[in-house]
């Protein structure tokens, strides 16, 4: 047996049989060390994610379900609205804190900010961005609060104490006008674009075009730190960026068609470099004759068939809501994909942040309906998203 | 220098691949498992227990490695004789098959458990649930367990 071996190994021009096992060995270390490799990269990959996802889907736990909807759409009043609130402790700490509307907005605006904390290194710069929201929000509050003729503790309760103006706020809620919101904001990177904006705001009342400046703003850049995407992680993040811009690109644009605007009024509002829908096609949307115009042009993306579902709404209501709301669902729609398809990546932080938003956007319908008199539990259920 | 046989010094390899890449997944594994726990525990400290228990679950996949790696030492480069080329072939295919199947094993329920945690923070009935399916990857380590075992018996280290 043994010689039978030995002659094996010197028939294949091995001198011996030591030499024979330091050579498979060595073939031994190599299939080794590309096993382990192979393995280690997905699951690098996915290890950086395994903390804030157990955070977040935490987080995804205690969204309100159907069931806790309709206790809360069934409450008598917003003091009862309030109180099952407080039974929830990531409500509790602001209910009593703030009013209703801003004790949820800071609700949402924390778990943003958590996010971005939490998320790691190469999607850090999107979600950092993404707070900008709220100082944008921030700052169009206090400038419809001041135009408003509201007094500094009436503004205070408009703005949430998140973003990167928290610093400022108490001298941009103190501001007497418009002009000293300027002078508190010099220096950030909101005022030029305030500087543009505002002329055009004061002149014709209109804060559209003030609002479509500053929209711009954030969404532009929030583009730009996903255009390059270094993996699959950041690919769904600039799908789901993307989709925000293209939908806000058209909300533009359908809402300028209904008025009547030109393309050179909508053109400097516009995010040229849109996602699915290029400057180009942009471009060709804008100098459409009306909305009907926009939906045929449409014809090939992905948006076509949710937007010309939403126009028979619009022929009949004349309001571009069902198109706001089409294109809002698209985002949201986005984010559950997202979320599904990467489940060890950026998809439950991106599906939890579009599910909390949609959480908070359905408690303040049903506040603002529970201070209106005449909603019944059925007719507010029914303006749920 | 103390002369060391070719066979006992390939049990030595032996007992090194199979504590070694054992312990690799396993690591791993927990690795990814505790940082999923930590997570959940951050936001939820009633999820210390059960957290605990999910990053425990790919321990196993370490021990099995280890007792194969302390078998072979055992029998082959502690008692003290020189064990033919051919009984130390048996003990590196012995350690590689825990060792590999551990590696797999260990990373697989690692990614499992840690999903299962968050499962569990997301919706408390999925616990029970949730240790099926991270036990399930323990299988891959149980076969190579058997069969480093049964290498071992039959190959004539454990004879």
């Amino acid at each position: 047996m043994v010689e039978d071996i030995t002659s094996l190994v010197t028939g294949l021009g091995f001198p011996s049989i030591e030499a024979f096992l330091a050579v498979m060995l060595l073939v031994i270390a190599v299939f080794g060390a590309i096993v382990v490799i192979s393995l280690l990269r997905p699951v690098l990959g996915m290890f950086p994610y395994t903390y804030p996802n157990a955070r977040v889907r935490a987080r995804i736990g205690r969204i309100f379900d159907e069931k806790q909807f309709q206790e809360i759409i069934e409450a008598g009043n917003i003091e009862e609205v309030k109180n099952y609130l407080r039974g929830f402790p990531d409500y509790a700490k602001y209910i009593d804190q703030y009013p209703l509307e801003k004790a949820l907005d800071t609700q949402l605006a924390e778990n943003y900010d958590l996010v971005a904390r939490i998320t790691p290194d190469n999607s850090k710069d999107a979600f950092r961005f993404l707070l900008k929201k709220w100082d944008i929000r921030n700052i169009k509050s206090i400038i419809i609060a001041k135009e408003a003729g509201l007094n500094s503790k009436e503004t205070l309760d408009l703005v949430v104490p998140y973003g990167d103006l928290t610093d400022k706020l108490d001298a941009l809620v103190d501001a007497d006008d418009i002009n000293e919101i300027l002078n508190t904001l010099e220096g950030t990177e909101y005022a030029p674009i305030l500087e543009d904006a505002i002329p055009l705001y004061q002149e014709t009342g209109i804060l559209l075009p003030l609002e479509a400046s500053l929209d711009k703003y954030l969404l532009k850049n929030l583009l730009r730190t996903v255009s390059t995407p270094e993996d699959d992680n950041t690919s769904y993040l600039k799908t789901y960026v993307g989709n925000m811009v293209d939908g806000a690109n058209l909300k533009i644009i359908l809402r300028a068609k209904v008025d009547g605007l030109k393309y050179e009024d909508i053109e400097p509002y516009m995010i040229s470099e849109g996602y699915q829908i290029r400057e180009w096609k942009l471009k060709d949307l804008m100098e459409s004759e009306d909305v009907a115009g926009v939906i045929s042009g449409l014809e090939g993306t992905e948006y076509a068939p949710l937007l010309a579902e939403a126009m028979a709404n619009y022929n009949d209501t004349g309001s571009i809501s069902a198109f706001e709301i089409a294109l809002d669902n698209n985002v949201v729609e986005t984010a559950k994909k997202i979320s599904l398809k990467n489940q060890f990546g950026i998809g439950p932080m991106i599906g939890f942040l579009s599910r909390k938003e949609k959480e908070i956007k359905n408690l303040k319908i049903i506040v603002r309906s529970k201070r209106e008199k005449g909603f019944t539990p059925a007719m507010i259920k029914e303006m749920l998203i | 220098m103390v002369e060391v046989a070719l066979g006992t010094a390939l049990a030595a390899i032996g007992a090194g691949l199979a504590v070694g890449f054992a312990g690799l997944g396993s690591g791993l594994g927990q690795g990814i498992a505790a940082a999923g726990s930590v997570g959940a525990v951050a936001e939820d400290e009633d999820m210390f227990a059960r957290g605990i228990i999910f990053t425990a679950l790919p321990e196993t996949q370490a021990i099995y490695g280890f007792l194969i790696a302390i078998l072979l030492m055992v029998f082959t480069i502690m008692a003290n004789k020189a064990l033919p080329a051919s009984l130390g072939l048996v003990a590196i295919g012995a350690g590689a098959a825990i060792g590999f199947a551990g590696l797999g094993s260990g990373m697989g329920q690692g990614i499992t458990a840690s999903s299962s945690v968050g499962a569990v923070v997301e919706n408390e009935d999925m616990f029970a649930r949730g240790i099926i399916f991270t036990a399930l990857p323990e299988t891959q380590a149980i076969y190579g367990f058997l069969i480093a075992i049964l290498l071992m018996v039959f190959g004539g280290i454990l004879g």
